[in-house]
């Protein structure tokens, strides 16, 4: 599937972008064999057919893992493993931040269904899910521009993923941290509340059925009945659905790091649009592919985890 | 309410009234019953009337002011609001209060188009594959899983990019890439309604398979439908602002909200309502959506029980 969805954006980039009009702004101006010649050395050349293109870009790949060059020469496997980690770290870290909080939320507000606190929350999460993502990440950036402001010290970074001047490992550590925080509030802020609506309402379907009422019979309060003896049946469902929102949530880093200016995938992505770089483009599209599907393994292996009926093995 | 029309979801010719036996309770009609229990959820109502503000805004909106989106006022460049331009002016002198109308018009023409057309390709698409089954439904089955990986919002970016600022190529490429996931969903209920009495006598009675999804399997989805159809607004509302955002979506001259949002995001301390406006109106529009949404579930599903007892 990975492969397949690869091949078919490297077919739609060939088809939409044309590396050409780099050059076309070039001074002093060159003539359209240069530009040809030029790109043929990337194997970007509309001279070519495209299906030797294709064959030459698909073949190093699988011989060599070069992911082949921009249109002005700069390796894609370069880019691509430079930013890697700088995405990573983003998306993970607010992954993890946004299910905790989400399912943590869940539990304690079904435990107290229909009362203010569920209520609040509810519509808080609600209004969460549906703020879009420039939205929300504008206006965690006035909130801390004004706490910047108000506190008379930097506090947090508004835009990049480090200052270049830091040196010595705390120092380090905390630049980071200024740099990650806003970001990843905003990733978090758009996400956590997906988990939070969903396990809620598979958490209070479970209340009812008769292993947790049983454990209620026993003399557990509810909310150790929600905890110990509903949750991990309710969690499977929930598992699943984290799988899926892997590509949400690669869409919506594309827009904080635009906004934030981290040079992560995302950034990558929009520019290589905006350059025409085909073999760029083409590396973004595997990335998200294999995103999901590392996205969809760890929900299976989550699944086996959590429910005793999986076994793997089938015995 | 056009959304509220009665929808059949437990089989048969659909019934206007509830039963000839009258229990101890008035009879009341289904579009009545699913009124009511709309009307009771206090959130969908909230989302009803913000809708219908946002709406009129963006219908009558320019009546209000002499300028139109396009109009250059070099006497007010990037000015705070006042009464000459109640919402400010941008960086290019171009009147707020005009763009935000227009902009609104915009996303919400996009998102009211995008999601009517894959909410009807999802329900074809859906309840052929599931009818139909064999091949078919296996061919169908593998393209949509198959689209599902496929990183869509890079796509959508790719494509509409060259649309070079075409709005209806906009619509085309958002609906190309927005209709599986509905389509899945539809497909797993179809699976279960086929073997049930009412499609089999249609069957037997000599129904075609094109009359049987149209006329029989469709109706049956008809919530499922309505509830994606108001999810689908807002998931075309947020993908339609996030490619404006970056630049691949509606282009210059033409304004949505997304092109307002990313107007105003460089200027978020030095003209504050050159994003403000347009984040407010953007978030109301997607709220409100979600919260009618949200209420039309819970009154179309039978089961619900939030929406308190019929």
């Amino acid at each position: 599937m990975i492969v397949l969805a690869t091949n078919l954006t490297y077919f739609l980039a060939n088809l939409f972008l044309d590396p050409r009009a780099n050059y076309l702004q070039a001074r002093p101006p060159r003539s359209p064999d240069q530009i040809d010649r030029a790109l043929a050395q990337y194997d970007l050349s509309p001279r070519t057919s495209l299906v030797v293109r294709w064959w030459r870009w698909i073949s190093d790949i699988a011989l060599h893992w070069n992911w082949g060059y921009s249109p002005f020469g700069e390796s894609v496997n370069e880019e691509i493993a430079f930013r890697i980690g700088v995405s990573a770290q983003l998306v993970l870290l607010s992954m993890i931040l946004s299910t905790t909080i989400g399912i943590a939320l869940a539990v304690y507000t079904a435990a107290r269904q229909y009362r203010f606190a569920d209520r609040f929350t509810q519509t808080l999460s609600l209004i969460a899910l549906n703020i879009p993502v420039p939205v929300a990440s504008l206006a965690v950036v006035f909130v801390a521009i004004a706490l910047n402001r108000s506190s008379g010290s930097t506090l947090f970074f508004v835009a990049g993923s480090s200052s270049p001047t830091v040196t010595g490992f705390w120092p380090l550590v905390v630049d980071r941290l200024q740099h990650l925080a806003l970001p990843t509030v905003v990733l978090t802020i758009v996400s956590y509340a997906g988990y939070h609506l969903l396990q809620r309402s598979v958490l209070l379907d479970e209340v009812n059925a008769d292993h947790v009422r049983m454990a209620r019979a026993k003399g557990l309060t509810r909310s150790e009945a929600i905890r110990r003896h509903g949750l991990r049946t309710s969690l499977i469902p929930v598992a699943t659905s984290i799988a899926f929102t892997v590509p949400a949530l690669f869409t919506g880093a594309v827009l904080t790091e635009t906004i934030f200016g981290w040079e992560g995938m995302g950034r990558y992505f929009v520019t290589t649009i905006s350059k025409n770089d085909v073999h760029g483009v083409v590396a973004v599209a595997a990335f998200g592919a294999l995103m999901t599907a590392i996205g969809a393994l760890l929900a299976d292996l989550a699944v086996v985890a959590l429910d005793p009926r999986v076994r793997v093995n089938g015995s | 309410m056009p959304g509220l029309k009665p929808m059949v979801d437990d089989g048969g010719p659909a019934p206007r009234e509830i039963g000839g036996r009258c229990t101890r309770r008035p009879r009341v009609s289904r579009s009545r019953l699913y009124l009511h229990r709309f009307l009771r959820n206090r959130g969908a109502v909230v989302g009803l009337v913000a809708l219908a503000l946002l709406i009129l805004f963006a219908l009558f909106g320019s009546l209000l002011t002499t300028y139109t989106y396009l109009d250059v006022d070099f006497a007010n460049v990037s000015s705070s609001p006042s009464p000459e331009h109640p919402f400010g002016t941008n960086g290019a002198g171009n009147d707020t209060y005009a763009q935000a109308v227009h902009g609104l018009q915009r996303s919400l023409v996009i998102a009211l188009v995008v999601s009517a057309a894959t909410t009807t390709i999802a329900a074809f698409v859906g309840a052929a594959a599931g009818y139909v089954g064999g091949v078919t439904e296996k061919i169908i089955l593998k393209v949509v899983h198959f689209l599902l990986v496929v990183p869509s919002f890079l796509i959508l970016a790719l494509v509409s990019q060259q649309a070079h600022g075409g709005w209806p190529v906009l619509v085309i490429v958002l609906t190309l890439f927005g209709w599986m996931f509905n389509a899945r969903v539809v497909w797993s209920l179809t699976t279960s309604l086929r073997e049930r009495e009412f499609v089999r006598a249609a069957r037997y009675m000599g129904v075609g398979p094109i009359r049987i999804v149209v006329r029989h399997l469709i109706p049956n989805l008809g919530s499922l439908l309505v509830v994606s159809f108001t999810l689908g607004v807002v998931a075309t509302v947020q993908a339609e602002t996030a490619l404006s955002f970056v630049g691949f979506g509606v282009q210059p001259p033409d304004v949505s909200l997304g092109t307002m949002l990313s107007d105003g995001a460089t200027t978020v301390s030095s003209a504050p309502w050159l994003f403000f406006v347009p984040a407010c109106l953007v978030t109301l529009l997607t709220v409100s959506v979600a919260l009618i949404g949200d209420g039309l579930r819970d009154a179309l599903d039978p089961s619900s029980r939030s929406a308190g007892r019929a």
